[in-house]
């Protein structure tokens, strides 16, 4: 009854809305040249010039951010004069790529199995014989020196959120927004303080990949068993013994979980972070990108994937190796030290061998194929765009006319009050009043940034690409949820799709779609489906069997067991889904700046470029945030409320 | 146990010795301004109502008793009744709304979390319901646990934890890890782990609920054998009736948060203060719990009053072969004066359950 | 299993920590003689790297210079101007070797990060570019002042009803938004993204005959590729410079001297690559015929030593020698 009532009450909004917009169309749209300021952006960009006046003279600079930046940079510097660059006067790194194998290998084995290091070996080699030996180790090297930093804060502020409940309730504000911030935001800020190069990538990185740290960790600590806990407290232990002989051992291994999904958004930043400097594979990413080489473009993505399993893989393997507690016989474990320490040696053989032999040091030039593959992809690129230029760029024009057009006409292009009041309605349906509330605020200061006008395209962008991945991610989520073969074909996809950074998709859609707002949708989609079709699936198969097998009983048709069952059942999982698609989509549409999507991305990434436009990037940033907490919060709300 | 069991009478406590463990007026309310509850009329309402009401559950609620020292104090009542509550509250695991507790005669409710954990290290011990085994430990460091905050050296904690790993019987499964273990086995592990400090005070929660019947038997031995010859102190939660008989000096019946009655169990089953205490002890076999005192009665024309003489303390089980074996109705002698006659007809009535 | 897993692990780092300290020691590959001492008088030094074909080319030869001459250099790509500022006073760029924005790198050279070398000798010009067919075709489209009268032509999908204006992309010097109100152009500026993007713009619209308006600059190699395109050129207004008031409404790119940057650690090192970098120079000619091989699909290096083989003579005045 009460559902019944709300989507009337929406399609009584979309159609007043619709009406107004016809009437005042093109009316105090708060449009804004792109090379122009408002009075608000000027004021933001002068505080920007006047941070950078004082960045030689300034007490802060001078003693808080220069030294922090130094120290950073020394930190990274030191781990890649090891792995990756030529240190002093030497040609070659510390140890040459067949030492780095080596020691992977043995890392990788000494925690899990040897199969995983056979897989870390062969990837690690992959990445070589696409001639990114030297980015893959910057990457590595990077990867390595913000996770460390990240998990040396992270971890200890965790544990203190596990533990008490005021500290959680301060962190979980920022958590949540961290989640929600799309990765471009945080680049332009750091730089004004840090600048440019490997320390604002580190500390970029470490700020995104901190917050997931901190969760995982708290999470691990507050969801124990705890009757162990009261065990050990009724004998009198300490909170410190507690701590440390009870709790921390029960969660190592949810918190190396945590270290898995840490490494792995550090890598994705990382990549990302090469728009600041960072060294590493984001380089040939963002230069395939830029000069629209899809073959270089792809031979790079290849190596961030190949590094992203080998990450995933081998992190995941040791948290794996800490499951169950099954001991092993003396001579197991004996046999097991004396296989290590093999395994040792020969590791430290294969470092010497490294330093001596240039062939070992250097990774030999002849062994790459990289001119292959991005000749290959070059190839069957250009015959797809070609060849299929009428499909991809009919399908463009389609939904561009059809549904990105209309949506755009109707929130950037009515009065701002009307978008305004409009989203304020839906949200009072959906969400309460409370989120009214909240979104009215939200949406108020986005007027007052003076960049209402592209908030509403990149809303725009975002809707459309949600539509579409909503559409596309159902189907598929029902088919997995459904059908074990589906899951076994799609899961591989599905994992690899979640761990590979987003600006990897940009290039071959760039290829199908050319510079358009169409590619950063189609590039959202593609990054933000896989999670939808995770969570959707997770929901289908949550409804009780007896459910379905009651509804069978009573002689429904799959597709009625589907639609009248399983899709009403796991409606909050495909809302829950709803929300976390539209905001992995909005940090895509945001990145899409770079190739022509326009709004607040592309003012953000012109701020970084243009002094005077700087202002209004790092307010563009701040508008996005807006946005996506809006976002989130009617989503949320709708997902509660069902 | 001819002589049947001394007893400190209900809530009462003996002149002599303090008590080993005094509770009084405890409450443990969880949910929305508890306090508020404590001494209001809202605490007389049922579970049910006052949740509806204020949306708060009082798990234990008003209570009051003594254990003397070398006592086992049983508690029985339904599931949910607050018995696990009520013996945390006694270790200050859940910190009482109100109401006081002294161990020893010291008022642990005031105690410092140092002197609490002193008294948790040294005085006394808690085995658990749900086991609380560290699952990354292996048996005997579980079992050491204790010793280990405390100080000892491996070898030392090692060597007890071995001494009571075959006192509650896992010979050889010193390494394995819980996990490995079957309920029963780990439920032992919890014991063994609440004995290696040698507590003085002992509070067992459901101690037994996963154990086969002949473990159970051997290990109720091991307690009744601490309880007599080292004179340990303990509060024993249990669900089974013929448990808490077998090791019980008395049994505190509780409903809904509060204590019913106390008594031992002849108390219970000869005077079972309602229905529900009735209820509870209904499948006790009276004959294993009633003393001849019970079943002494005046004699009637007709009955023989020249049989043998037998106290009033004797359970009736035990005098039961002496009863029917004479062919007259036996005298019950309290205080050199005869309290009546029992026949063998009364014994059997009792015994086939139709009195 | 908690002991074991915790001894593999120490064992782990404490094995890779000896084999860290005992690669500290001695290595025989690394005092590889030639570069070593030369090496330490040139230096390592950090070329940014922009995104279009014509930098490519002028980066790549300064770089292979230099590294014939002793030099270490590291390249960057990085967007253009104030990103790249930046990383010139953070010490992670050295060079830019050619920048098209007249002076607002200011603020960095007044904070004595960025020294401003002087003029690279490449004369640069933006403009606003249809295909030749359309030139051909509509010979007067080629006067600003009747664009409006084919935006119609122009539309697409993402004009939102006007005629597409392509843009450059966000790092480049763009005027596109003013030009467009200056001139009264019912056009809509659509960024582009990348130098590929417009290029594949204008080759796709001579190639199958479409419509395109899109901004284009020389040096650049694309005019030979389509031939024509140079004289395609839509004529703006020239700016009128000489009333404050009109000059705010910018109404055509002018002609722009291009220059190059470099840090002043750069410049102050007296390096064998500050040399080279003061005195490089050369012309639009010079510039696309390194270009256009690499267009051509030859890998940079290679095509910027086939330039360095064929004019000794030039690179020689470089080094000053
Ligand atoms: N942390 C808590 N928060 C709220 N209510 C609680 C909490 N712990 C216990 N209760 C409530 O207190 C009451 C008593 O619980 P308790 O565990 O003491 O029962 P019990 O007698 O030990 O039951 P069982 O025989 O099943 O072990 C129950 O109604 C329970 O729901
Ligand atoms: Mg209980």
């Amino acid at each position: 009854m009460r559902h019944f009532k709300k989507s009337h009450l929406l399609i009584g909004v979309g159609l007043v809305w619709i009406a107004f917009s016809r009437i005042f169309q093109g009316d105090q749209t708060l449009e804004l040249a792109t090379s122009d300021n408002t009075a608000f952006t000027t004021s933001v960009g002068d505080v920007a010039a006047s941070i950078r006046g004082n960045r030689t003279k300034s007490a802060a600079f001078i003693y808080f951010f220069n030294p922090i930046r130094a120290a950073i940079n020394g930190f990274v510097e030191i781990i890649r004069s090891i792995i990756s660059v030529p240190s002093g006067n030497s040609i070659i790194p510390v140890i040459g790529w067949f030492g780095v194998v080596a020691i992977v290998a043995f890392a990788v084995y000494a925690t899990s199995k040897l199969r995983t290091a056979l897989l870390a070996v062969s990837l690690l080699l992959a990445c070589g014989a696409l001639g990114m030996w030297q980015f893959t180790m910057d990457t590595l090297a990077m990867t390595l020196a913000s996770v460390l930093l990240s998990l040396l804060f992270g971890i200890p502020l965790g544990i203190w959120a596990g533990l008490s409940d005021r500290v959680l309730k301060i962190l979980t504000p920022f958590l949540d927004l961290a989640q929600i911030l799309p990765t471009l935001v945080y680049l332009a800020p750091l730089a004004l303080f840090f600048l440019i190069g490997t320390a604002s990538a580190t500390i970029a990185t470490m700020v995104y990949s901190i917050p997931i740290a901190i969760r995982i960790t708290a999470h691990a600590i507050r969801n124990l068993n705890q009757s162990p806990i009261e065990a050990a407290l009724s004998m009198g232990s300490t909170p410190k013994q507690t701590l440390t002989k009870v709790q921390l051992p029960m969660a190592k291994q949810m918190i190396i979980l945590g270290v898995n999904q840490t490494v792995m958004a550090a890598l994705s930043f990382v990549v990302i972070a090469a728009l600041i400097g960072a060294p590493g594979l984001g380089k040939p990413v963002v230069d395939a990108l830029i000069i629209r080489n899809v073959g270089q473009g792809f031979v790079a993505g290849f190596a961030v994937v190949f590094v992203a399993i080998l990450l995933d893989r081998s992190t995941s393997a040791a948290a794996k190796a800490q499951e169950g507690f099954i001991p092993m016989t003396s001579q197991q474990i004996q046999r097991g030290r004396i296989k290590r320490g093999l395994a040792g040696l020969a590791a430290i053989a294969a470092i010497f061998a490294s330093r001596s032999v240039l062939s070992l040091a250097v990774w030999p030039g002849s062994i790459n194929i990289a001119q292959q593959v991005e000749d290959v992809t070059n190839h069957v690129t250009k015959w797809v765009t070609t060849n299929l230029y009428i499909f991809t760029v009919g399908f463009k024009d389609f939904i561009s006319n059809w549904v990105l057009n209309p949506i755009e006409t109707l929130l950037a292009f009515s009065p701002w009050f009307v978008t305004l009041s409009a989203i304020v309605l839906i949200a009072a349906v959906i969400g309460g009043i409370r989120v009214a509330m909240l979104a009215t605020g939200l949406l108020a200061l986005i007027v007052l940034s003076g960049l209402w006008h592209e908030a509403m395209i990149t809303l725009t962008q975002t809707i459309v690409a949600t539509l579409l991945t909503m559409s596309i991610g159902i189907a598929l989520g029902i088919w997995v949820g459904r059908s074990v073969r589906a899951e076994r074909i799609l899961r591989p996809f599905l994992d690899a799709g979640q761990t590979l950074p987003a600006f990897v998709y940009l290039i071959p859609m760039l290829g199908l779609f050319g510079p358009t707002r169409f590619t950063a949708i189609a590039t959202g989609i593609v990054y933000s489906i896989p999670v939808v079709v995770k969570i959707v699936s997770e929901g289908i198969r949550a409804v009780p069997v007896a459910m379905i097998e009651a509804a069978t009983v009573a002689g429904s048709t799959v597709r009625q067991i589907i639609t009248k069952v399983q899709l009403p059942a796991a409606k909050k999982a495909i809302l829950l889904a709803t929300n976390q698609g539209m905001i992995f989509v909005l940090a895509v549409v945001v990145i899409g700046g770079f190739v022509g999507s326009g709004g607040l991305g592309y003012l953000v990434i012109l701020g970084g470029s243009k002094p005077d436009l700087q202002g209004k990037g790092l307010v563009a940033g701040f508008a996005i945030l807006l946005l996506g907490v809006t976002i989130d919060r009617i989503a949320q709300a709708s997902a509660r409320r069902t | 146990m001819v002589d049947g069991k001394s007893s400190a009478g209900a809530g009462g406590s003996l002149a002599s010795n303090p008590p080993a463990v005094s509770v009084r007026g405890l409450w443990k309310v969880y949910g929305p301004n508890p306090l508020s509850i404590v001494g209001s009329p809202d605490a007389k309402l049922s579970r049910s109502e006052l949740r509806a009401k204020t949306g708060c559950t009082a798990a234990v609620s008003d209570v009051s008793f003594d254990v003397a020292p070398g006592e086992v104090f049983v508690v029985m009542g339904l599931s949910g009744s607050g018995k696990s509550t009520l013996i945390r509250c006694l270790t200050r695991l859940v910190e009482p709304t109100a109401g006081e507790i002294f161990l020893d005669g010291e008022d642990i409710s005031k105690a410092t979390p140092q002197r609490l954990r002193e008294l948790r290290r040294q005085h006394f011990s808690m085995v658990f319901q749900h086991f609380g085994l560290l699952p990354h430990r292996k048996v005997i460091d579980n079992i050491a646990y204790p010793l280990e905050i405390n100080g000892m050296k491996k070898t030392e904690r090692h060597a007890r934890a071995n001494e009571v790993i075959e006192l509650v019987g896992l010979h050889g499964y010193a390494h394995a890890f819980p996990e490995q273990l079957s309920g029963g086995m780990q439920q032992r592990v919890g014991l063994a782990r609440a004995l290696a400090v040698d507590p003085q005070v002992l509070f067992l929660d459901e101690p037994f609920s996963a154990l086969d019947p002949l473990i159970r038997r051997d290990m109720q031995q091991e307690i009744i054998r601490l309880h007599r010859e080292l004179g340990k102190t303990m509060v024993f939660i249990t669900h089974d009736l013929s448990e808490a008989v077998k090791v019980g000096d008395r049994i505190a019946i509780m409903r809904d948060g509060a204590v019913v009655q106390i008594g031992t169990p002849e108390e219970l089953v000869a005077n079972p203060i309602d229905d529900y205490v009735a209820n509870f002890v209904r499948d006790i076999a009276k004959s294993h719990v009633l003393t001849l005192r019970y079943l002494a009665r005046p004699a009637q024309p007709g009955d023989d009053i020249d049989g043998p003489e037998l106290a009033a303390n004797i359970i009736i089980r035990d005098a039961a072969e002496i009863i029917l074996q004479t062919h007259k109705p036996v005298r019950v002698i309290e205080n050199g004066k005869v309290l009546g006659i029992v026949s063998s007809e009364d014994v059997l009535r009792l015994i086939s359950g139709v009195a | 299993m908690i002991f074991s897993q915790r001894r593999r692990i120490a064992t782990a780092s404490i094995i890779a920590a000896g084999a860290l300290v005992l690669a500290g020691c001695s290595s025989s590959v690394n005092d590889s003689a030639e570069g070593a001492s030369a090496a330490s008088e040139c230096g390592t030094w950090a070329v940014a790297m922009h995104a279009w074909n014509g930098y490519t080319a002028s980066a790549q030869v300064v770089a292979e210079v230099a590294k014939a001459n002793g030099c270490t250099i590291t390249q960057t790509t990085l967007e253009e101007a104030g990103v790249t500022y930046d990383a010139m006073e953070a010490g992670t760029i050295d060079l830019i070797i050619e920048d098209w924005g007249g002076g607002r790198w200011k603020e960095w050279v007044d904070r004595g990060s960025v020294v401003e070398v002087g003029d690279n000798g490449n004369i640069g010009l933006i403009g606003m570019y249809v295909p030749p067919w359309m030139a051909a075709k509509y010979p007067d489209i080629l006067d600003s002042a009747n664009l409006n009268k084919y935006a119609d032509m122009f539309k697409t999908s993402d004009s939102g009803g006007k005629g597409a204006w392509y843009e450059g992309p966000p790092g480049y010097t763009t005027i596109g938004e003013k030009m467009i109100s200056a001139n009264k152009l019912n056009y809509k500026a659509i960024s582009t993204g990348s130098e590929a993007a417009l290029v594949d713009v204008l080759t796709k619209a001579e190639a199958n005959k479409t419509p395109a308006l899109a901004y284009f600059y020389t040096p650049g190699t694309l005019f030979i590729k389509i031939p024509g395109l140079e004289q395609s050129r839509v004529k703006f207004p020239a700016n009128d410079w000489s009333d404050a008031a009109k000059a705010s409404g910018l109404t055509d790119y002018p002609e722009t001297a291009l220059k190059k940057l470099a840090s002043k650690k750069l410049m102050d090192s007296n390096s064998v690559f500050a040399t080279i970098v003061k005195n490089f120079n050369w012309t639009n000619a010079d510039q696309n015929s390194v270009s256009a091989d690499i267009e051509g699909g030859m890998k940079p290096a290679e095509a910027a030593n086939k330039w360095i083989a064929a004019n000794p003579d030039k690179v020689k005045a470089w080094l000053g020698n």
